[in-house]
């Protein structure tokens, strides 16, 4: 009897929350590095969750596992109730994960409209081509980049590239959005905006996981936050909670950005 | 776009789709047009000899098309000689079992499909120089295991007999032919304008996030694969037809892959008017130089496809003078 | 058993000839890293000078190898000026369609100049053969091994003990990094590339000693380098040794003990492309 089928299909309901996503254990080794070991943590719906961590922590490999880009070494995987950790990316995509990039990667060749209507229409099963075009407009304008729609990917700013990804994973219709790291580089003023589109994206009925070095983004936007340090979780909870927490400020003492830059 | 330019290098890509117009059509239309004519010009005494070169200009058209098809999808195939020849030797197998031509043409274009599922089964998780060497390798398989069957089979080294396509009719096969690759070219559009056209480009263009955001690559990858070997079977299934003798170092030559290859990109990649157009720029390049380099023609190809790479990496298509709709259609 | 031995022998001996064309290949890929789908070329245009050399001016091949080796070194200088250099950092499509073009115009320009047959070159030590206790090994095929063996010592001491191999290995690991502590990047690809086609048409010259010299006698040659080079691991130098005598001999294997061997054995090292891609592929696979 293993864990996935403990909790069977239920949503099991929790003080938080409904659960949504669920890892238990997550492990992944590069060789001798263990670039994540033994994650594991729970996902509420409609609650918006913050991944932080020093540089090389291991919050991207994290993000990996969970979109399905590696396998796990260990652990396993629940994605509403249902254990997705075998399903290949496509699939995941499918079952409601939707990822932005930390290293952006739009289709270059394509126009910025059609690279959200790639989300758009195979996000999930069944989407008509028309309909994902329509979508892809309206999260273009949502995201500001519709006076761009037509330009090639490759002629955007980095900023607008940010942008797209998250308009391109939004669109795929997930039930959980992963952001990786995608205010970085924002000036404060840009970061508000963002901040106010992730909140919208929520109050639609997203989850969203983000992984984050703003600190005040942190603060603002999370419910919860989960700190890893060299492949672990060093501790979880509410904002005030961890950063009170001595380990989580020595975990960043050494580091050059500090805990509150 | 100088290739002088070390620190860039330009990629072979298309330009971003912008509307589609019919102006962007139009030279498509007028192509199709100019060919569907030609058998009605006045050729004079040399018209058996010029209806067979537009005869195989159309073949080049259709193997060129149909390369390009599979390339949309990021798999840079060099098995179309492969496709080709299965196409050339299924249609003469089923027509010796009995098959009437009309039934075994496009039988022996499912097949040939069929075939291409093994293959891109296989390479599936391959890319860049390790697809092109397996699918290379590929095509060696097929042809040695073709001039390996029982020479009662399939022929074996020497070859096969295929009866005449139409009877010999020089000028309904040319319709034939045209027929062939009209169609090939609405399936080219048809790709470029459904669904099938965001799922090609987004797994060329980064297959990792295409499938982070859902575009399933085995089920888009082997349709390509369909689509592109039977279309190439149907131009191997023009030529067994036309030149009623089939041997296996010809039909599976190394060239066949070389020249579609070489017309989409010469032509332009990933459209549809590009391949079309470099099919009928090369194919009649190679007849008027056919006398002075009759061994070699291939130096041709070897020589455009170098001059693209460095000089003209969209093709032909990428000497519009109107950006507007650069690389459209 | 006697025949088993003698099998093994024969295909290690031919693996030194695979070797000496696959280093080569995999010394362009793993510094410059271009797959140069031309390589084979290079082995011919070594083959048909050494088939010059013996029938036009009645030198023997081994005595015209070190200008041959010269030679195709500045040819392979020139492909590097006027084509791969300005291809280094396109997309890896690029420079495969490049060389792949270059291969096509190289070997079609021999079939033009010098039309299909193939060329024999006559030796005086054609068809001496060694004894070696029980067994008897061709002396053209032993020479080419000896030398084979000789020119991989002389590239892997290169490679490992002087400055010029020190450079390039460090331009293999990281050509930025190279470039900061003041390495002449551009310099070194030159040289690697000129070299890895002198490497293939100094195995040319062999093999013109060993079959003939044809316009596609490089074809097969370069493909069965490719396989070495796949199965070692792209650029992967050692690997490249072992990959080699694991074809030389299965290749020899199936000639002895395959009915009809002689057609398919050509087919093998279609079979370890094929197995090595699929093998990689599914178990790096996510
Ligand atoms: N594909 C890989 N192969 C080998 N090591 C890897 C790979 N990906 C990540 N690593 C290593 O795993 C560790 C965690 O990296 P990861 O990218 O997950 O960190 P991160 O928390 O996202 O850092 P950052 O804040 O800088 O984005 C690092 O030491 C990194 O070098
Ligand atoms: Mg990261």
């Amino acid at each position: 009897m293993t864990a996935a089928t403990t909790t069977g299909g239920a949503l099991s309901p929790t003080p938080q929350g409904v659960e949504v996503l669920r890892a238990e254990g997550l492990s992944k080794r590069f060789g001798g590095l263990k670039a994540v070991q033994d994650v594991s943590f729970t996902h509420h719906q409609g609650e918006i969750l913050a991944v932080i961590g020093p540089n090389g922590a291991g919050k991207t490999t994290l993000l990996n596992l969970l979109s399905g880009v590696y396998r796990p070494s260990a652990g396993r995987l629940h994605l509403g109730g249902r254990d997705v950790t075998d399903l290949p990316m496509e699939a995941r995509c499918h079952a409601g994960l939707g990822r932005a990039f930390q290293i952006v990667r739009p289709f270059p060749e394509m126009t910025v409209h059609e690279n959200v209507t790639v989300g758009a229409l195979f996000g999930k099963p069944g989407q008509r081509l028309p309909k994902a075009r329509e979508r892809a407009w309206a999260l273009l304008e949502r995201t500001g980049l519709a006076a761009h729609a037509d330009k090639a990917a490759h002629e955007l700013t980095l900023l607008q590239d940010k942008r797209l990804e998250v308009a391109r994973a939004v669109a795929t219709q997930p039930s959980v959005l992963l952001l990786d790291e995608v205010m970085a580089g924002l000036r404060p003023g840009e970061a508000q905006e963002a901040v106010a589109l992730v909140r919208g994206v929520r109050d639609s009925g997203v989850s969203v996981l983000f992984i984050e070095h703003i600190m005040p983004v942190v603060r603002d936007l999370a419910d919860r936050v989960v700190v890893m340090d060299q492949g672990q979780v060093l501790a979880q909870g509410t904002y005030r909670e961890v950063t009170a927490d001595p380990r989580v400020v020595s975990a960043y003492l050494g580091t050059e950005e500090g805990l509150h830059a | 776009m100088s290739a002088r330019n070390v620190e860039g290098g330009t990629p072979v890509r298309a330009a971003p789709r912008r509307e589609l117009t019919l102006g962007a059509a139009l030279p498509l239309l007028a192509f199709l047009a100019l060919a569907a004519l030609f058998p009605f010009l006045p050729l004079g005494s040399r018209a058996e000899f010029l209806l067979q070169i537009a005869f195989f200009t159309l073949v080049a058209g259709i193997m060129a098309l149909s390369w390009d098809i599979l390339a949309r999808s990021g798999q840079v195939s060099l098995a179309h000689a492969a496709f080709y020849g299965l196409g050339a030797y299924g249609y003469a197998l089923l027509l010796k079992a009995g098959l009437p031509w009309a039934l075994a043409m496009p039988v022996a274009a499912l097949l040939a499909g069929g075939a291409s599922l093994i293959l891109g089964a296989v390479t599936m998780r391959l890319s860049g120089m390790y697809f092109a060497i397996a699918t290379l390798a590929f095509t060696e398989v097929v042809r040695t295991i073709i001039q390996n069957l029982p020479e009662s089979v399939a022929g074996g080294a020497t070859g096969l007999l295929v009866p005449a396509l139409l009877g010999g009719n020089s000028r309904a096969q040319y319709a034939l032919a045209w027929g062939l690759l009209a169609f090939t070219v609405l399936v080219s559009l048809a790709v470029r304008l459904t669904r099938l056209h965001f799922a090609f480009a987004a797994i060329r263009q980064g297959e990792e996030t295409a499938r982070v955001l859902g575009v399933s690559i085995v089920r888009f990858k082997l349709l390509a694969f369909f689509i592109s070997s039977s279309l190439a079977a149907l131009a191997g299934v023009l030529y067994a037809g036309k030149t009623f003798f089939i041997n296996p170092l010809e039909t599976f030559s190394l060239a066949n892959s070389i020249a579609p290859l070489t017309t989409s990109i010469f032509g332009g990649l990933y459209t549809t008017l590009g391949p079309v157009l470099g099919a009928g720029v090369l194919r009649v390049a190679e007849e008027l130089l056919h006398n002075s380099v009759k061994n070699g023609y291939l130096v041709v190809y070897g020589l455009v496809l170098m001059l693209s790479i460095l000089w003209l990496p969209r093709g032909l298509m990428g000497l519009r003078r109107n950006k507007k709709h650069g690389g459209d259609l | 058993m006697d025949l088993f031995a003698q099998t093994l022998v024969n295909g290690l001996l031919q693996s030194g000839l695979y070797a000496l064309v696959a280093s080569g290949l995999a010394l362009a890929v793993g510094v410059v890293g271009i797959v140069n789908f031309a390589h084979g070329e290079y082995l011919m245009i070594g083959a048909f000078l050494a088939w010059a050399g013996s029938a036009l001016l009645g030198v023997d091949p081994l005595l015209s190898l070190p200008v041959i080796a010269v030679a195709v070194y500045g040819v392979g200088a020139l492909t590097y000026r006027v084509s791969i250099r300005h291809v280094l950092l396109a997309p890896e499509l690029n420079q495969m369609l490049l060389t792949f073009g270059l291969g096509i115009l190289l070997q079609n320009l021999a079939l033009m100049l010098l039309g299909g047959n193939t060329r024999t070159v006559s030796t005086p030590y054609q068809a001496s053969s060694l004894q070696l206790g029980e067994l008897s090994v061709g002396g053209p095929k032993a020479l080419a091994f000896g030398l084979a063996a000789a020119l991989l010592g002389a590239l892997y001491f290169t490679l490992y003990r002087t400055t010029l191999g020190r450079q390039m290995r460090a331009v293999a690991q990281n050509r930025r990094g190279a470039q900061l502590i003041g390495i002449d990047v551009d310099r070194v690809y030159l040289i690697a590339f000129s070299v890895s086609c002198a490497l293939a048409a100094v195995a040319g010259v062999l093999v013109s000693v060993l079959l003939f010299a044809s316009p596609t006698v490089g074809l097969v040659f370069a493909l069965k380098a490719f396989a070495i080079i796949v199965m070692a691991g792209l650029g992967n130098l050692t690997g490249v040794l072992w990959a080699s005598a694991l074809l030389g001999v299965s290749e020899a294997l199936v000639q002895t003990y395959v009915p009809g061997g002689g057609g398919w054995s050509d087919a093998v090292f279609f079979l370890m492309i094929f197995g090595t891609l699929v093998l990689r592929s599914y178990r790096g696979a996510r």
